[in-house]
């Protein structure tokens, strides 16, 4: 598990969008997907950076298509990105344990 | 449809940064998009989103394609795409030149040393240069200014009557050196460089003071306010505050008033000056060491001076009569500020500068024929590459990515040898106190760095030159095996050594010329013994004069010759080798003043002859009675001793023993000796008249020296330190100005010939050995490519000495090639050198001949060692590898 750090804010939002895109999951779409869900505007230039830094990880693979329609290069989530993606979750789950989610909306009512 | 169209600026931002394997697929589908959001939110809001996904791109971007470059990361979805990013291609090329080095470190070692040597040395000389030749002249009217004919030759008289009838000029002031003792509190009187001019000086300079001010009409007249400006050393010297404006210094025994500080950088009209003073002037004054400076009209020029000059000249004429010597109405010329006060540094600087640029020409030279050799070696891998897509642009640009990282080593190489080269070149330069105000500053390291680049560029040319030849590099895969690209004949590589040794032989040839010329320098005979001599020159204040300074004098002499390891001590007012000076005519008793003859007077103490190592001839030295005679006021008859040519002169045939004289003194002198000849003028004059007086009859002006004679001639600079001891205790009137062996005083008389010869000498060295590495580079890569051809010979029973022989003549041909081309361009150069040179032509055949065999040699030598190994290499195993 050495090999295997825990993700960044924006690394585990696009793992997460790759997964939910599937075989769709090329730049742009992973992008509207996240603008989608996050209700945030976000530039290519970021998502494309940090794919490129996920796969340079070995956290996300990537390939191309040669078939119908424009030739894009598409990402799939590889092993080591699944087990980066569930010790991320595990984790930040772990920390949320011991909060009083009622108390904090609460609190963010105030 | 130009509402959909995606805005011109984000789409050329976004299109420059994304990588050019994903460019077209990014950008369509954010065109899509764009679409998508012009029908949906209208244009301006797709507009804003536009701009707002280029902007907040960019960094990401940017980050990103540092980051590819630098980690190498390719994805492999894009394996197969065409292209790649400049940016990202130069960082892999850096990577890969950075490999190639390393894994060659004897190739990086002798490129990077090569170049940084050239790079370094040239720096180190643009530092010293650019004070002396580009930077202005610290004075706001530096263009304005001229220097009437030669300075240091007006006198007062004639500076008064002609102060309103310069046409052509606004003002002309006067100056002449006035070196000034200087007493502060108990500590031992100390001798200032200064000057003394008209109160108008600065003003036609156009210098102004950092603090206080410069002089005032009328500060100049007779018994004004004595007040001086002092340079900004000085004032830190004295303090350094605003106090010191108004505060007295005791200059020559009297008070004066520190009236301004001149700005740090200012100098005039050398930067060992350190104080200015008014000089008062008198009318009738003929004592001729003043120089004029003038400031001309606005929209004069300088070029076009000559009626004024014409002008000026008739009105001397009118007013002035001279003898044969200094007729200011000959040689009438205005010459520019620049060129008077630094014309003389000038054809220094330049040849040096000149030597150095050709090093690093010749640096650059080698580097390139070493690269040229690496790209041969590597033509399998080029060919190879070439086959497998690469572009010859894209070869191109990593060969000048790997000459940049060895121009950039060698720029940081050579900047620091720069830095340590600075102050030994700026010393053993012959620019005397300009060595001083040279100082080293960061522009010396760009210009080290900018000239590295440079080099490298020009490196990087000639194996692309030959790349560029051959266009298709994948022809050569076919053949690289057994010649290829190593198979031609190496015409570049041999016409690079040519040019090398043409350039060697162009600074061997310099430095030959120098090292003759230096010779018959040393040749000439002084006349004195100048090995273990020292000299104190001094300065007294012009308030001690007559018995006290003669009691002083003979008092600090007693104690002199006391020292330990002193064998005889006396002074005179005048040395020899200084180039003249205190000169006048002299005429036997009774004859016409027709017959008198030009020569040179010099006041000396008893065994000033013996001390200095010069024989009396004929007759006897001064002793007791000569002194006894001095101090009678009765007795109207001086004793002297004149040399060899006086006595050719005056008495050809006759014993002058006895015989008496007439020249500046009013009483006759009777000749009781007579002394071997003496360069008292400058070294290479021709041998003058002298005569020799006893010091207790007369001494003009303050200044005079001791000079030393040493039991042991090495002992000579050691004792200098006591003498100057003594002096001080003894004779604390006396202002120590100098302290130097009469080795010295004969180094300096034999000129800036000698530091130019040392560091032509230095250069040239390294220039041969430049070209020797050259010649061993390229004898042992023609040598290795036909290693092949020579084990088949000597397989068939050419014996190894004839291959030996046929490599050797090949360096050998090389070299003297060159040296033809060298020798031809170095008649048409060496006449820079021409101010430097005594008795040797520019084009004098002996140093040449030198030079060449020199190269020849070395070219033979460099040649041999690979010979050697090619004639005496077994052929089985080479067919065996091939």
């Amino acid at each position: 598990m050495s090999d295997i750090s825990l993700l960044g804010v924006l690394e585990e939002q696009i793992l997460v969008a790759v997964l939910r895109t599937r075989e769709d999951a090329y730049g742009m779409q992973i992008r509207r997907e996240l603008e989608r869900v996050t209700g945030r505007e976000l530039a290519i230039g970021a998502v494309y950076a940090t794919l490129d830094r996920l796969e340079a990880k070995g956290y996300l693979s990537s390939g191309r298509s040669f078939g119908d329609g424009p030739s894009r290069r598409r990402f799939a989530v590889s092993a080591k990105g699944a087990r980066a993606l569930t010790e991320t979750r595990t984790v930040r789950e772990r920390l949320w344990q011991g909060v009083d989610v009622r108390r904090l909306a609460l609190l963010a009512r105030a | 449809m130009s509402a959909s169209r995606f805005p011109s600026l984000p789409h050329a931002l976004l299109r420059t940064l994304l990588p050019r394997a994903e460019r077209d697929e990014l950008i369509a589908e954010l065109h899509a998009e764009y679409v998508e959001r012009v029908i949906m939110h209208g244009r301006r809001d797709a507009r804003f989103w536009a701009w707002r996904q280029a902007l907040h791109s960019t960094l990401p971007l940017l980050r990103w394609t540092w980051w590819r470059g630098w980690s190498g990361f390719e994805p492999r979805a894009n394996a197969y795409r065409p292209g790649g990013h400049v940016l990202k291609n130069l960082f892999t090329d850096a990577r890969y030149a950075t490999r190639r080095l390393r894994a060659r470190p004897a190739y990086t070692l002798l490129a990077v040393l090569t170049l940084a040597l050239g790079i370094g040395g040239t720096a180190a000389v643009f530092g010293i240069a650019r004070p002396l030749i580009l930077d202005p002249l610290p004075y706001a009217n530096a263009d304005r200014v001229a220097f009437f004919w030669r300075p240091g030759w007006w006198n007062e008289e004639e500076y008064t009557y002609l102060r309103d009838k310069f046409s052509g000029f606004e003002h002309v002031a006067f100056y002449r050196p006035a070196d000034v003792t200087m007493r502060d509190g108990d500590a031992p009187t100390r001798l200032l460089v200064g000057i003394a001019g008209s109160s108008d000086l600065f003003d036609v300079l156009g210098a102004r003071p950092m603090l206080g001010r410069t002089f005032r009409a009328g500060e100049d007249a007779p018994g004004a306010e004595p007040v001086v400006v002092v340079s900004y050393g000085l004032w830190r010297e004295l303090g350094g505050t605003p106090a010191v404006i108004g505060s007295r210094i005791t200059l020559d025994g009297a008070p004066r008033t520190v009236i301004g500080v001149m700005p740090r950088g200012f100098w005039f009209p050398d930067p060992s000056v350190r104080i200015w003073q008014p000089q008062p002037i008198n009318p009738q004054g003929r004592n001729g060491s003043y120089a004029l400076v003038g400031l001309m009209k606005p929209g004069e020029d300088i070029d076009d001076m000559g009626p004024h000059v014409d002008r000026l000249v008739q009105t001397i004429k009118e007013r002035f009569t001279y003898g044969e010597n200094g007729d200011k109405t000959k040689d009438a010329w205005v010459k520019p500020l620049r060129a008077e006060l630094l014309g003389k540094m000038k054809p220094a600087v330049v040849a040096t500068f000149a030597a150095m640029g050709l090093i690093l020409l010749i640096a650059c030279v080698n580097v390139a024929a070493l690269m040229l050799g690496q790209v041969e070696g590597r033509s399998t891998e080029l060919s190879v590459r070439t086959a497998l897509g690469a572009t010859l642009g894209r070869i191109t640009q990593q060969l000048v990515v790997e000459a940049i990282a060895v121009g950039v080593l060698a720029g940081i190489v050579g900047g620091a040898l720069a830095i340590v080269g600075f102050r030994l070149l700026a010393q053993s330069l012959p620019i005397g106190v300009w060595a001083d105000a040279a100082q080293f500053d960061w522009s010396m390291f760009a210009a080290a760095l900018g000239l590295a680049i440079l080099a490298a560029l020009l490196v990087a040319s000639v194996p692309l030159l030959s790349l560029w030849r051959q266009g298709d590099l994948r022809g050569a895969l076919s053949g690289s095996r057994t010649g290829g690209i190593q198979g031609r004949g190496g015409r570049l590589e041999r016409g690079l050594v040519i040019a090398e040794v043409a350039l060697a032989m162009l600074i061997a040839s310099g430095a030959a010329l120098l090292v003759r010329s230096v010779r018959n320098l040393y040749a000439i005979d002084p006349g004195v013994r100048t090995s273990g001599v020292a000299v104190v020159d001094f300065l007294s204040s012009r308030n001690f004069n007559g018995d006290t300074r003669i009691v002083r004098l003979h008092q600090a002499l007693d104690e002199l010759r006391a020292l330990p390891g002193v064998r005889s001590a006396a002074a005179a007012m005048r040395l020899p080798l200084l180039g003249g000076g205190n000169s006048w005519s002299a005429v036997i008793e009774g004859r016409p003043k027709e017959e008198a003859v030009f020569t040179y007077f010099r006041i000396v103490t008893p065994e000033y002859f013996s001390t200095m190592g010069m024989r009396v001839l004929q007759g006897r030295d001064f002793d007791q009675s000569d002194i006894a005679a001095a101090a009678d006021t009765t007795h109207h008859e001086m004793t002297v001793l004149v040399n060899q040519e006086l006595v050719k002169k005056l008495f050809p045939h006759q014993n002058p023993i006895g015989q008496r004289i007439l020249s500046g003194f009013e009483w006759p002198q009777r000749i009781i000796g007579v002394v071997n000849n003496v360069a008292e003028g400058a070294l290479t004059d021709k041998t003058e008249a002298s005569i020799y007086y006893l010091d207790r009859v007369a001494w003009f002006g303050s200044a005079g020296s001791f000079v030393i004679r040493t039991n042991r001639p090495s002992d000579a600079p050691a004792v200098l330190d006591n003498a100057r001891r003594t002096i001080q205790r003894v004779a604390p009137e006396f202002a120590i100005q100098s302290v130097t062996t009469m080795d010295r005083v004969l180094d300096k008389a034999v000129g800036p010939a000698r530091q130019i010869m040392s560091l032509l000498t230095l250069l040239s060295g390294l220039a041969l050995l430049l070209g020797a590495i050259g010649i061993y580079g390229v004898i042992s890569h023609f040598a290795a490519r036909r290693k092949r051809d020579w084990a088949i010979r000597v397989a068939l029973g050419l014996p190894g000495s004839r291959v030996i022989t046929h490599i050797v003549r090949q360096g050998v041909a090389l070299a003297l090639f060159g040296v033809v081309v060298g020798a031809v361009v170095a008649v048409a150069l060496t006449r820079l050198l021409s101010t430097f040179l005594y008795g040797v032509s520019s084009v004098d055949p002996l140093a040449f001949a030198a030079a060449s065999a020199a190269l020849i040699v070395i070219g033979m030598a460099a040649a041999f060692v690979p010979a050697r190994k090619a004639g005496t290499v077994d052929p089985a195993r080479v067919l065996r590898e091939q």
